[in-house]
C-alpha cells in the first residue's frame, strides 16, 4: 500500500496552491486535516492570504466550522488565564504560560486556528507547593487519585498531576521544568523563568522568551511519544520559526541558548523536520554550526524513515505498511529519552499490569 | 440520478465496493457497508434521494463495519466508522440501520458549526416554518410525522440548521425516527406511511424510521423562514391546548435544545435573539393527533 | 456582611442583553453563559454597568422604580441578587 500525498503539508507550505485543488483533492485535504487537527489552521492561513473567497463552498464550510470552534475556545482560554492570574496573585507569583496558552496570550501566529486541550504554566520548583495550595483554594483539584500516578508524577515528572477546575472543568498542567527529572538532559528551569517576558503591559502574565519558546516546542515534540498530533506540533514550530526568524539576532541566540540548555539535539530535529516537511526557511549557517549535535548520517536516515511517517496526518490515506511500526518505535524512543532504563521497565510493567487488571 | 434508479443488487454492490454518495439537505454522505439490512433500509427510505457521485467530494465518510470472523456467529456486532475513527461503542448487528441514522446525525451536529444547530423538528407550510424543540418523550417526532402526512413540508425531524448570514432554516430532510408506541400511532394515523422494519431493544427501545414525503425531498434546497416556535408535550388524555410562551423563557429553552449555541459565542446569542424575536412562541399540550393537526393548520403567520 | 462595600461588573465580562416584556436574557461573553433575569435583577446589573455601587444605594435607586419602600426586606432581596451574580462570575467587589 502506497501512502497518498500529504496534502495538509502541501497547503501549509504553499497556501496559494489550495486555490487550484480539485474537489476530489479538497475531499482528501479536509479528511487529512481533520485527523491532524489542522482544519482551523488551514482556515486561518487561507484567511490571512485573502484566499477564503476563492475556496469552493463545500470544503469551505468545514474550514469555517472548525474556525468557529477555535475562536470560542480562545475566548475560554483567555478567561482561564485571568482566573489563574487572580489565584497566583495571592502568593505574588506571575503566571508563566507555556505552549498554546502562551501563543494565544502573546498573540503569536501558532495560536491562529489552534485548539489546545489544557493550559500549561511554569512555576519555580521552590514555590510549587505554595502554588498548588493557592490553586486549590481557587477551585482547582488534582485529577489523579491513584497513589502510583501521584508518586510517579511527583518523583519523576516535570509537572504535577493534571489539575481540573471543579466548576469550569478546565484542565491545568503545572510544570516546574520542561523535561522530566528522569530525562537524560536537564535544562535549567531557573534560566527559563528569568528570561520570561511579560505579555503586553501586564507584569503578572508572562511567556517564555522567543528562543526558549522555540526550544521548548522542539523539546516537547521530539521527546513526546504520542505523535498523533505530530504534524500539528510541527506546524506550530514552523509558524514560530517563520515569525521570530525575521529578527537578525534570533538564529545566533537560538544556537547559543540551545547549547546552554543542553537542547541542541531536539533543536536539530526540530529545524531538520520543519524544513523537510513544511519548508521552514532556516539559514544555511545554522545547520553548519549545528554539526556538533547533528546525529550520524545513518541515524538521520533512520529517523527520517520514522518521522517521515509519524509526522504525516493520522489518516488511512497517509499510512503505509510501516506507519504503525514507526509510531511504535518513536513511542519507545520517547520513553527511553525521558526515563532511565530501570524506570522505563518499571513504568511499562506497571502500566501493562494495570491494563490487564482492568480488562 | 436517484437511489431508486439502482436495483437492489446494484445498490448492495455499490455500498459494498465504491460506496454510495448520498445527497441529503446540504450534505453529501459517502456510505460504505456490506451489511444487507443497511442496504435494504437505504433502498426503502432513501429511494427519492439524489446521488452525488460526480463531484468527488463528500462531507462525511462513514462505514458500517460488520463483525469479524468469530463474532459473526456469537452476538454479532456492528461498528460505526467516521473516516477510520470509531466514535461509538459497537451495537448489536440488528441495529445497523438505526446506527447509520444516529451516526449521520452525530456527523452533522458535531462538525457543522457553520450553522446554529438545534435539537428540533422543523416543518413548513405556505412560507412559514415551525420549530419544535423538545426533550425525548415529548412526542416531537410523532407530531412531526403526523403533520408531514397532512400537508406540511418536512425540513428535519431532529436537527434544525440555521444559516448564520440569513437566519433561514436550511432543510435536512431525512427519515423520521419513531419510537415505541408512536410507531403504531403513526401506522394507525396514516396507513399509507412507509416505515422501515422495527428494530427492538435499542437504547431508545423499539425504533422504526418513516420515509419522508417525496415532495419534501425534492424541495431539499429550499430554505424556510422561521415563524413559530412550539414546545410540544404529549400527555395521555390531555385536552389539546396551545398557550403563548413568554419569549425570554422560550429563549432559555431554545438554548437548552441547541447543540452548538455555546460554540458560536456572541453570534449564537444574536442568532437566537433574532430567531425568537421573529417567531410566535407557544407551549402545546396534546393527546389527539387529528386535533393537533387542526390547531397547526390554524396558526397565523406572525405580524411584522 | 458588609453592605457598604461596592460591587462592579467584572472587567472581563462582555454582556449582551435582550428584553421581552419584563424579562431579560443576558449573555456573558467571558463565560459563555446565558442567564434569564427578572426586571429587578436586570436593573441591578444595568446600574452596576454604569458605575460601581453598594447594596443599599442600589436598593434606594431601584425601589422607586418598583414603587415600593427600600426597607430591610428589599435590601436583603437585592443582596441575594448580588450574591447570585457574584457566584456566576458576573460581578465582583471593587478594590478598596
Amino acid at each position: 500500500m502506497k501512502a497518498a500525498h500529504n496534502l495538509v503539508a502541501q497547503v501549509l507550505r504553499h497556501p496559494e496552491s489550495a486555490v487550484s485543488l480539485s474537489l476530489a483533492e479538497w475531499d482528501l485535504l479536509i479528511r487529512q486535516a481533520r485527523h491532524a487537527d489542522l482544519l482551523a489552521r488551514i482556515y486561518a492561513l487561507l484567511d490571512d492570504q485573502g484566499l477564503i473567497d476563492s475556496i469552493p463552498a463545500k470544503p469551505c464550510a468545514h474550514l469555517e466550522s472548525a474556525d468557529t470552534v477555535v475562536k470560542r475556545h480562545a475566548q475560554a482560554i483567555r478567561r482561564e488565564v485571568l482566573c489563574l492570574r487572580k489565584a497566583l496573585a495571592t502568593i505574588d507569583l506571575p503566571v508563566i504560560l507555556l505552549k498554546g496558552a502562551a501563543y494565544l496570550m502573546a498573540d503569536l501566529p501558532p495560536a491562529r486556528g489552534r485548539i489546545f486541550s489544557d493550559v500549561d504554566i511554569l512555576v519555580p520548583k521552590g514555590q510549587l507547593n505554595q502554588a498548588e495550595a493557592a490553586l486549590r483554594l481557587h477551585g482547582w483539584a488534582s485529577s489523579h487519585h491513584d497513589a502510583y500516578d501521584q508518586r510517579y508524577y511527583r518523583i519523576w515528572m516535570h509537572e504535577l498531576p493534571p489539575m481540573m477546575h471543579l466548576k469550569r472543568q478546565s484542565v491545568l498542567d503545572v510544570h516546574h521544568n520542561i523535561l522530566p527529572e528522569s530525562a537524560r538532559v536537564h535544562p535549567d528551569p531557573v534560566k527559563l523563568i528569568e528570561a520570561a517576558v511579560p505579555v503586553g503591559e501586564d507584569q503578572s502574565v508572562k511567556v517564555l522568551a522567543p528562543v526558549d519558546m522555540v526550544l521548548h516546542s522542539a523539546t516537547h515534540l521530539f521527546h513526546e511519544g504520542e505523535l498523533e498530533h505530530g504534524l500539528r506540533d510541527l506546524a506550530d514550530l514552523n509558524s514560530l520559526l517563520r515569525h521570530f526568524g525575521d529578527s537578525p539576532s534570533f538564529w545566533s541566540t537560538l544556537e547559543s541558548r540551545a547549547q546552554e540548555l543542553e537542547l541542541t539535539r531536539p533543536l536539530f530535529y526540530a529545524l531538520h523536520y520543519a524544513n523537510l516537511v513544511l519548508g521552514t526557511p532556516i539559514p544555511e549557517s545554522v545547520f553548519i554550526n549545528q554539526t556538533v549535535s547533528k546525529p550520524s548520517w545513518l541515524l538521520v536516515a533512520i529517523m527520517d524513515a520514522l518521522y517521515g511517517r509519524a509526522l504525516a496526518p493520522v489518516h488511512p490515506s497517509c499510512s503505509d505498511w510501516l506507519t504503525g511500526t514507526a509510531r511504535w518505535l518513536l513511542y519507545v524512543r520517547a520513553h527511553w529519552l525521558r526515563m532511565s532504563p530501570w524506570l522505563l521497565v518499571h513504568h511499562l510493567f506497571h502500566k501493562a499490569f494495570l491494563s490487564q487488571k482492568s480488562s | 440520478m436517484n437511489v431508486s434508479a439502482l436495483t437492489p443488487p446494484e445498490l448492495f454492490s455499490r455500498l459494498k465496493e465504491a460506496g454510495l454518495f448520498l445527497q441529503a439537505g446540504p450534505f453529501i454522505t459517502h456510505m460504505q457497508t456490506s451489511i444487507r439490512s443497511v442496504a435494504e433500509g437505504i433502498g426503502l427510505l432513501y429511494a427519492d434521494y439524489p446521488l452525488a457521485e460526480d463531484t468527488g467530494f463528500a462531507d462525511f465518510h462513514v462505514h458500517l463495519i460488520p463483525p469479524a470472523n468469530l463474532r459473526r456467529w456469537f452476538r454479532p456486532q456492528v461498528l460505526f466508522s467516521f473516516d477510520g475513527r470509531i466514535p461509538f461503542k459497537p451495537l448489536p448487528l440488528d441495529q445497523a440501520f438505526p446506527m447509520l441514522e444516529w451516526g449521520m446525525n452525530w456527523c452533522v451536529s458535531g462538525h457543522s458549526h457553520q450553522y446554529l444547530i438545534l435539537h428540533a423538528a422543523v416543518m413548513e407550510k405556505q412560507g412559514g416554518a415551525v420549530i419544535m424543540p423538545a426533550p425525548p418523550g415529548a412526542g416531537k417526532s410523532t407530531l412531526c410525522a403526523a403533520l408531514i402526512n397532512r400537508g406540511w413540508r418536512l425540513l428535519s425531524d431532529e436537527l434544525a440548521l440555521i444559516n448564520k448570514a440569513s437566519g433561514a432554516l436550511v432543510p435536512l430532510c431525512r427519515p423520521v425516527s419513531l419510537k415505541n408506541e408512536s410507531i403504531h400511532v403513526i401506522r394507525r394515523f396514516e396507513p399509507c406511511a412507509v416505515l422501515s422494519r422495527e428494530v427492538r431493544d435499542t437504547m431508545k427501545g423499539t425504533v422504526a424510521h418513516m420515509k419522508p414525503p417525496a415532495g419534501s425531498v425534492t424541495q431539499s434546497h429550499v430554505s424556510a423562514r422561521p415563524a413559530w416556535i412550539v414546545f410540544p408535550k404529549y400527555q395521555p388524555g390531555a385536552v389539546t391546548r396551545l398557550e403563548p410562551q413568554p419569549k425570554a423563557r422560550a429563549f432559555m429553552r431554545m438554548v437548552e435544545s441547541a447543540f452548538n449555541y455555546s460554540q458560536l459565542g456572541p453570534q449564537g446569542f444574536q442568532m437566537m435573539e433574532n430567531l425568537v424575536d421573529a417567531c410566535d412562541c407557544y407551549e402545546f399540550t396534546y393527546s389527539n393527533l387529528d386535533e393537533a393537526v387542526a390547531v397547526f393548520a390554524d396558526l397565523k403567520l406572525p405580524v411584522r | 456582611m458588609r453592605l457598604n462595600q461596592k460591587w462592579q461588573v467584572a472587567a472581563e465580562n462582555e454582556l449582551l442583553y435582550h428584553s421581552w416584556d419584563d424579562e431579560f436574557v443576558v449573555y456573558n461573553g467571558a463565560t459563555g453563559d446565558t442567564h434569564l433575569l427578572g426586571l429587578v435583577a436586570a436593573q441591578v446589573l444595568l446600574k452596576l454597568q454604569q458605575a460601581p455601587a453598594d447594596t443599599v444605594s442600589l436598593a434606594e435607586w431601584i425601589a422607586p422604580l418598583q414603587q415600593i419602600e427600600p426597607d430591610d426586606e428589599f435590601v436583603f432581596f437585592i443582596e441575594q441578587i448580588l450574591t447570585d451574580f457574584d457566584s456566576l462570575g458576573i460581578i465582583e467587589h471593587t478594590q478598596l
